[in-house]
């Protein structure tokens, strides 16, 4: 299993990974598509955004979004692809 | 600028192949590639669409003209968003750089379908493009090219590197198959015995009265 960019992240990472996984192939894939791991997800995330603060990459991801933002699942439309952008703007 | 696009087709079935994705890393043919994270995931309640982002953190040398001109670091990170349609049974994911956009830009598609002439099997198709600087820059054209090579490197011990994940999760279910097969042939011995037992008991009970 991958490691967290946060060291002291790593272990709920790989807890959160291993839910998403059995979930992925044992109800996603079969057509089950109700949420099982959003508590782990959640403490994991937690972890995350204090070390993608302290390594200054979140205002580098905020630049990163505005360009192409990454959809919410409330402000999705019926379209499938409508997701991230297609076209992603080439910066020089 | 610089073009990069390649073809190829799994062994597995599509199902395999997108939940051996995200089990990708760490593998001994990529190792650059030291942590990936996933900032953001949902499923679409009107479509049921997989979407996943996810920060891919990369460690990878390079000669030292290039590192300086890219800033110094060995450390890069990529950003990767993804869509999974599990009802037409497509994988589409977009990264580009989120480190050294100012110098150098990396966008790249991969999708995932299910192979049209043999559904056990799945295709595979990565685009990128690669622009470094000012186009009309001569040594932006170097780094271009050298970006491009390492690029093309890279995917290729992706594929294989992916390809051994997968060879190792479809071992690991075959073992944990045999696994149950013989625990299930050792529950239906002991069934056995344990009938022929009783009826042994009961034939010898019938005697004795």
């Amino acid at each position: 299993m991958s490691s967290s960019i946060g060291e002291k992240c790593t272990q709920i990472k790989q807890e959160y990974d291993g839910c998403f996984n059995s979930w992925y192939s044992e109800k996603f894939l079969k057509g089950d598509a109700t949420p099982k791991c959003d508590d782990l997800f959640f403490k994991y995330k937690e972890c995350l955004l204090k070390t993608l603060e302290e390594k200054k990459l979140d205002t580098l991801l905020a630049d990163a979004r505005k360009d192409n933002p990454f959809p919410n699942s409330a402000a999705s439309s019926a379209s499938p692809s409508s997701g991230s952008s297609s076209e992603s703007s080439k910066k020089n | 600028m610089k073009f990069f696009q390649t073809t190829h087709k799994f062994e597995h079935d599509w199902a395999q192949v997108t939940a051996g994705n995200w089990m990708k890393y760490p593998n001994e043919q990529c190792p650059h590639v030291i942590a990936v994270d996933v900032l953001e995931r949902h499923v679409d309640p009107e479509t049921g669409v997989l979407r996943t982002e996810r920060l891919l953190t990369c460690n990878q040398n390079a000669p030292a003209l290039v590192l300086k001109f890219l800033g110094g670091s060995t450390l890069s990170y990529v950003r990767e968003t993804s869509e999974l349609d599990p009802k037409t049974k497509r994988l589409t994911m977009k990264t580009q750089n989120l480190s050294m956009c100012n110098v150098l830009t990396i966008n790249e598609t991969v999708t995932y379908t299910v192979n049209p002439h043999d559904d056990s099997t799945t295709m595979f198709k990565q685009e990128a493009e690669i622009v470094a600087g000012s186009s009309l820059s001569r040594f932006s054209s170097y780094v271009e090219d050298f970006c491009l090579t390492r690029f093309r490197d890279n995917a290729a011990v992706g594929r294989k590197g992916f390809e051994t994940v997968l060879e190792k999760l479809k071992v690991a279910r075959q073992e944990a198959q045999q696994q149950l097969e013989k625990a299930q042939s050792q529950i239906e011995k002991a069934t056995f015995q344990i009938e022929k037992a009783a009826a042994s008991a009961t034939a010898s009970a019938a005697a004795a009265l």
